[in-house]
């Protein structure tokens, strides 16, 4: 498994290419950390743990989502790619088995190209640096247990949505009430929701308490193996072969979009949305997040009454992140090899995509940033944190379609495409970032500066839309 | 006697992926309303050429001309003109047969779309599983979508890599005697395949092609001498080194 993991990546680049990836994490992350204190400004620890252990968790989510990748493998070519999940059809191997082999393959993998290099990276810049290196061993082994929880969660989660969408449903609507509960309610505190956060506070760099912050580090490696457990005792050896009569729906889609230019592949493209699941995985991986940021916000700030920078101008920028995934699974969610016998260009269903995207999306994020708004009492910042939603996210995904056309999840693994999208990406979120904390303090300049940031996204997203024909006119579907 | 138009004209292309020739200077002219069949062993090169002349990947070298097309620089032109049944059967998963026939449809600007609809659902007996999606379809079910697809705007011109894979013989029959009707009617027709029994009763002229390279470029009613098949003759010229040449 780890040898077809391995060569399907090495497949998106090439070998030197795949194996440099650790490296440029490593060197990435070095620097980083070697310039933590310059580069986070008025960023508290408390502030940076969050993003580091909910950035974390939500990495793990990601990846453990397999259980309906699984699924997929079974039911269809992974292009031209057949993969061991469908040996147990074949072979005398169990389900479970290589159920357990796809998590600890994963768990090998990414750790090994991501959070092994990273945490190498981070030690580098530590020793290069003031900081303390049992704190990054202390923060790397939290977050290593923070990685297999959320991989667990998320194994568990879609192995319920591959057996029973009704249950699916009711495990995501009861986490989004334990993060809603959290956030509203102030009664228990987020380490309930991620056990390694309690770990984390009750450890370096924050006053050491040991037997307490084991107990939380014990516990949030337990919870994993149990969701691991249960994952591997629900899941179930089924091929929806056959899998009931659908009604019309693309006609409907295509009266609904008949005044939208190539309303023939918007069409499509909404009918692939609405019956391949992406939007109950969109509530998974966009909606969940943001309900979890804004409640984590709202309890920070109101709850434990500690004046945390993040607001709803910060909230607006990190929206655009969120979207990369979706528009990710967005390129994904089936082959696009039928269209090279059909009169269609690569450009043209890329463009199909970001239509889709901004129509799907534009309508759930800007209620986000309301809503933050009003958790927050920030009205005041409402209009400013729309702007900075829209550019943000406009110039995202524009920058991710141009940069990674219809394979976007494929390049990320290859270091050339994923320093380009580093750049891109990693300057604009930093300003952002920095100025929207400085309008705490009612900055005139820090305003100003958001506005000419948006400015200039504008103008860039403008470019990458007319790349988008250059960069991929000669391009095929194959 | 009155000469036809080519409708394909290739021209010494080749075709290289890194150091691997997939296609060796090979040249041949189709003539307009000829029924053209290139066969050839596992990896001789037919997929690529079929893939080349329907504009989804370029040549190395050489030249090639579809309907008066350069088909890479006018790939989009090219597939309005044509149908194209490519080697695997991957209809979208998502849209049923009918769905997908009108995707394919609109996407050809074909008019009175819901009568060709109807026409080809009857015809592969798709009418059965309509609400279906092609993901659940079986194999042969996915290859009937994909022959619809590429006849739906009946094209003058088609390229038809294995078309008959996957059929039963019921439908390899209606297939086969509609590929004749079409060769009546004037219509082009590129086909690629294995099944040389069936191949050997509807195409007129071919090319055999082993390694990258044309070991045979002929009409096959002067290739097959002395009651010989089709069958024979390719194990005699591509067989060898596998100890069946007769």
């Amino acid at each position: 498994m780890l040898t077809e993991e391995y060569r399907m990546h090495v497949k998106y680049s090439s070998r030197q290419l795949f194996l440099s990836l650790p490296l440029y994490i490593f060197f990435f992350t070095a620097l980083f950390t070697f310039g933590l204190d310059i580069l986070t400004g008025d960023l508290r620890l408390w502030d940076l743990m969050l993003m580091a252990y909910g950035g974390i968790y939500i990495y793990g989510l990601s990846v453990g989502a397999f259980g309906v990748l699984g699924q997929t493998y079974l039911e269809r070519r992974y292009g031209k790619d057949n993969f061991l999940i469908s040996m147990p059809f074949l072979l005398p191997v169990s389900f479970r088995k290589v159920f357990l082999g796809m998590y600890l393959r994963d768990v090998v993998f990414y750790s090994g190209l991501m959070l092994l290099p990273a945490f190498g990276g981070v030690a580098l810049g530590a020793a290069l640096s003031s900081h303390s290196l049992l704190s990054v061993l202390v923060i790397f082994a939290g977050l290593l247990v923070t990685f297999l929880y959320g991989m667990s969660t998320s194994f568990l989660i879609s192995v319920l949505f591959a057996i029973d969408r009704r249950v699916f449903l009711a495990a995501v609507a009861a986490l989004i009430v334990l993060v809603a509960g959290y956030g509203l309610t102030g009664l228990y505190g987020m380490e309930i929701i991620i056990p390694s956060v309690g770990y984390q506070l009750n450890a370096l760099p924050f006053p050491a308490d040991w037997p307490l912050a084991m107990f939380y580090l014990v516990n949030c490696a337990a919870l994993s193996v149990v969701f691991l457990a249960l994952s591997l005792m629900l899941v179930r050896p089924t091929r929806s072969v056959l899998a009931g009569t659908h009604r019309e729906m693309f006609l409907q889609h295509l009266r609904v979009f008949s005044r939208f230019p190539s309303r023939t592949l918007l069409a499509k493209e909404f009918v692939d949305i609405r019956r391949s699941g992406l939007t109950v995985r969109m509530i998974f991986a966009y909606i969940v997040p943001l309900v979890f940021l804004s409640f984590t916000t709202y309890y920070v700030n109101h709850g434990l009454n500690i004046p945390v920078g993040f607001n709803a101008v910060f909230y607006g920028a990190m929206v655009g992140f969120f979207g990369v995934l979706l528009y990710s699974w967005m390129t994904n969610t089936d082959l696009n090899d039928y269209y090279e016998t059909l009169p269609v260009r690569v450009p043209q269903v890329i463009k199909v995509k970001l239509t889709a995207f901004f129509l799907l999306t534009t309508g759930v994020s800007t209620l986000f940033v309301i809503g933050i708004s009003f958790l927050n009492d920030e009205w005041q910042l409402l209009w400013l944190a729309l702007i900075v939603l829209y550019c943000t996210t406009a110039y995202m995904i524009l920058a991710t379609a141009y940069l990674t056309g219809l394979n976007t999840n494929s390049f990320f693994f290859n270091p050339t495409i994923l320093t380009k999208f580093t750049a891109i990406s990693l300057l604009p979120d930093l300003l952002l970032t920095i100025l929207s904390f400085s309008l705490q303090s009612g900055a005139w300049w820090a305003l100003a500066g958001i506005l000419g940031v948006c400015g200039v996204l504008l103008v860039l997203s403008l470019y990458f839309y007319r790349g988008i024909e250059r960069k991929w006119g000669g391009a095929s579907f194959l | 006697m009155i000469s036809r138009m080519p409708a394909i004209v290739v021209e010494g292309l080749a075709k290289r992926y890194g150091e691997f020739v997939a296609l060796d200077q090979v040249s041949f002219t189709v003539d307009e309303g000829a029924f053209f069949g290139c066969f050839g062993p596992n990896g001789a090169g037919k997929s690529t050429l079929l893939k080349i002349l329907t504009g989804q990947i370029p040549a190395t070298s050489g030249t090639a001309e579809v309907l008066g097309l350069d088909p890479t620089r006018n790939a989009m032109e090219v597939k309005r003109r044509i149908g194209i049944v490519p080697e695997v059967e991957s209809p979208p998963s998502y849209l049923t047969a009918s769905e997908f026939l009108r995707f394919a449809g609109t996407l050809h600007e074909v008019q009175s779309l819901d009568g060709r609809i109807e026409r080809w659902l009857t015809f592969f007996d798709l009418k059965g599983s309509e609400g279906t999606l092609c993901r659940d379809l079986s194999k042969g079910m996915r290859q009937k979508v994909m022959l619809a697809a590429a006849f739906i705007h009946e094209p003058k011109l088609l390229f038809l890599d294995e078309p008959f894979i996957n059929l039963d013989p019921i439908y390899q029959r209606k297939l086969r005697d509609y590929l004749l009707d079409l060769r009546e009617d004037g219509r082009t027709v590129f086909l690629c395949s294995h099944i040389l029994d069936v191949a050997q009763r509807i195409v007129q002229e071919m090319v055999i092609l082993d390694h990258g390279k044309i070991v045979l470029k002929d009409k096959v009613s002067n290739a097959l001498v002395g009651g010989e098949d089709l069958e024979t003759l390719f194990l005699r010229l591509v067989g060898g080194g596998n100890g069946l040449a007769p």
